[in-house]
């Protein structure tokens, strides 16, 4: 029994670390999926964008902090440009989204350099001489887990604070009622784009954090990224729609934790991976029809 | 009516009720289910490989073999927990954290991404990592430049004999001045490779046109682009190309170009020859290795990676037959195994 809490323990651990590095990318996906309304697919492309332009600048030495600040930036540039695609050369949404992911898969070889770097051997934001010096070993285990949950809470209030300024408004309002925004004399496609680009920043963001923890870039490592995402944000607030005292932002990083729950107990299993995405499609289906039902009875109420 | 719906809605809710409940159940069930229990005497390996082809079964079957050799038998004296993460970068990095938390005796890690993750996550966990079928173990910082571990981690590369391969396909080939190579951009393996053959070909006469792809799907067109400029092509280990084979092989046939492999799968299924890497015996030598560290011989932190330095010739006389080629006689002597059939 003692063997089996360990375990257990040891395994919830690498849930939380897993999950709280997705959840901030899933906030992104939260932004553009759930407040624009606006399916964008650039997030496969922006996440290893984030992770590429993070190892490149901590390789060139410098500091690891700052890389985040940077692949922030660089998300958001490339969520600008995917949201200059959409309002000014008025391409569809899905579609604007696909060509920034197409072309980010060329602009993240070529910032890396190579499909692979890895920065076992560097500081990071988790690994460097700072900790090192003043974490008791005792702490050691659990400071990716403690730090990881200190970014996110961070920015989980940065979120929440803007949504509730005045261009935050603007942003919810654009995707429950464009006309709205439109009444009000506020140019919609600039509120679109800033929106893009914050939720990108924050998916970027996710990647640069992503590749700190595990050690390496890899260009694949963004396939799929959406994926996770959408189930992480659709799993949290339809689980927590009855909730009213917890905040969508907060059922997206819960979603993003369940998310990577699942997946692990699957592979735990000693599920083959190949019918790892089954199962998630599967309990993805699940989640969607156990919360369905209310949406229906507002229906037919109304 | 009012009524009517109401039940209706009940019933329903009753119904979502008690799906959620089962999914909650069947969850925490499974996670008992999933804990391995530590049997006294035994062993606990992980085996995390990161694709599913036949180079990278051959090393995980090898390595088992190379374990048995040394006394460590599956289900016996060892148990093995195996993991196959599909090519897929973030399902590795949660096998990898999944071992760590069934605290095994040891990772062993197949191809380079299912390495960094298991070496990203063993750092923490004091785990030691040994992996196998990583091309260059010093790019990825896995080890440092002189070959020693880069912490406790250590293992087996495969990478490819280059200038043995060129010598190979100059002597089957006299004539001939332009190879191709199809490989992926997203494969470090292959960009390094890649890099080896520019640097060596002219050394042996030949010129390298290089086609570049990044998904499957746009394989059909590389490969017509790059037949209609080259007198051969050869293989490098890369997973995207090599699954992709039959295809390749099926363009070149029909334009009557050679193709060479480099390993023995890829002569088996149609490939003229190569001089490869044998992935079983790359495998054994693995699996010997981590004998050593489980026995307490030695520590994954003192050992450096090791190569497999004798390259193997393999041929296949039915292609050479269909392309009207005859392999020379000295190579089909020394070769390590001859085909007659193209399998399929």
């Amino acid at each position: 029994m003692a063997e089996f809490l360990v375990f257990l323990f040891n395994f919830i651990l690498g849930v939380l670390e897993e999950g709280f590095a997705y959840a901030i990318m899933a906030l992104g996906v939260y932004i553009t999926y759930k407040i624009l309304d606006f399916p964008d697919l650039s997030v496969d492309g922006t996440f290893p964008l984030g992770g590429a332009v993070a190892v490149v600048l901590i390789i060139a030495g410098v500091n690891p902090v700052l890389t985040l600040f940077i692949s922030f930036l660089a998300g958001a540039l490339a969520g600008t440009i995917a949201g200059l695609i959409h309002v000014k050369l008025k391409v569809r949404d899905l579609f604007s989204g696909i060509i920034m992911m197409t072309a980010l898969y060329s602009i993240n070889l070529r910032i890396a350099g190579k499909s692979n770097v890895a920065i076992f051997s560097k500081d990071t934001i988790f690994e460097n001489s700072f900790l090192e010096k003043y974490i008791p070993d005792s702490l050691k285990p659990y400071i990716t887990v403690i730090l990881l949950f200190i970014i996110i809470l961070i920015l989980k209030l940065i979120l929440d604070f803007y949504l509730n300024t005045k261009s935050g408004y603007l942003l919810r309002a654009i995707g429950d009622n464009p006309t709205l925004v439109t009444s009000l004399a506020v140019d919609k496609g600039k509120i679109k784009i800033i929106g893009l680009a914050l939720a990108n920043g924050f998916v970027a963001l996710s990647g640069a954090i992503y590749c700190q923890k595990s050690g390496f870039f890899e260009i694949s490592m963004g396939t799929g990224t959406m994926t996770i995402g959408l189930a992480s944000v659709i799993i949290g607030t339809n689980l927590f729609r009855k909730v009213s005292f917890i905040k969508s932002t907060t059922a997206v990083i819960i979603g993003s934790l369940l998310y990577k729950l699942c997946v692990s107990i699957a592979i735990s299993l000693g599920m083959p991976a190949s019918d790892l995405k089954l199962i998630t499609a599967i309990l993805f289906l699940g989640i969607l029809v156990i919360s369905n039902d209310r949406k229906r009875k507002v229906k037919s109420n109304a | 009516m009012i009524n009517l719906r109401r039940w209706n809605a009940r019933s329903e809710d009753n119904m979502k009720k008690s799906i959620s409940l089962t999914i909650v159940l069947v969850l925490t069930l499974s996670l008992f289910a999933g804990c391995s229990k530590k049997e006294d005497g035994k062993v606990t390996i992980g085996i995390g490989q990161f694709a599913e082809h036949g180079s990278l079964d051959n090393c995980r079957k090898g390595f088992l073999a190379g374990l048995e050799e040394e006394g460590y038998i599956e289900n016996e004296n060892l148990n093995i927990l195996y993991e196959n993460a599909q090519a897929d970068g973030g399902t590795s990095t949660q096998i990898a954290t999944n071992f760590a938390a069934k605290k095994v005796d040891l990772i062993a890690a197949i191809a380079t991404p299912m390495a960094q993750s298991a070496y990203g996550v063993s750092k923490k966990a004091n785990i030691p990592v040994i992996f196998t079928a990583v091309t260059d173990p010093v790019l990825a910082e896995l080890a440092k430049e002189d070959g020693t571990p880069n912490g406790n981690i250590t293992g087996t590369s495969d990478k490819l004999p280059v200038e043995q391969q060129l010598e190979m396909i100059r002597s089957i080939l006299p004539d001939a001045k332009k190879i191709g190579i199809l490989y992926s951009t997203s494969e470090i393996n292959s960009t390094s490779a890649i890099k080896e053959y520019k640097a060596k070909a002219a050394d042996y006469g030949f010129e390298i046109i290089e086609g570049g792809i990044s998904t499957t799907a746009d394989i059909p067109l590389a490969a017509d682009n790059l037949l209609g400029k080259v007198d051969c092509l050869t293989n490098l280990t890369d997973n995207t190309v090599v699954s992709s084979l039959p295809t390749i092989l099926d363009k070149a046939n029909k334009k009557g170009i050679p193709v060479f492999g480099s390993e023995i799968e890829q002569v088996k299924i149609g490939c003229l020859a190569a001089m490869g890497l044998d992935y079983y015996e790359l495998g054994i030598q693995t699996g010997k290795m981590a004998a050593k560290i489980l026995k307490g011989e030695s520590k994954a932190s003192e050992m450096n990676f090791e190569i497999i330095k004798e390259a193997k010739f393999y041929g296949n006389t039915a292609v050479a037959k269909n392309l009207g080629i005859t392999l020379p006689d000295n190579m089909v002597d020394s070769a390590a195994q001859m085909f007659d059939t193209i399998a399929q």
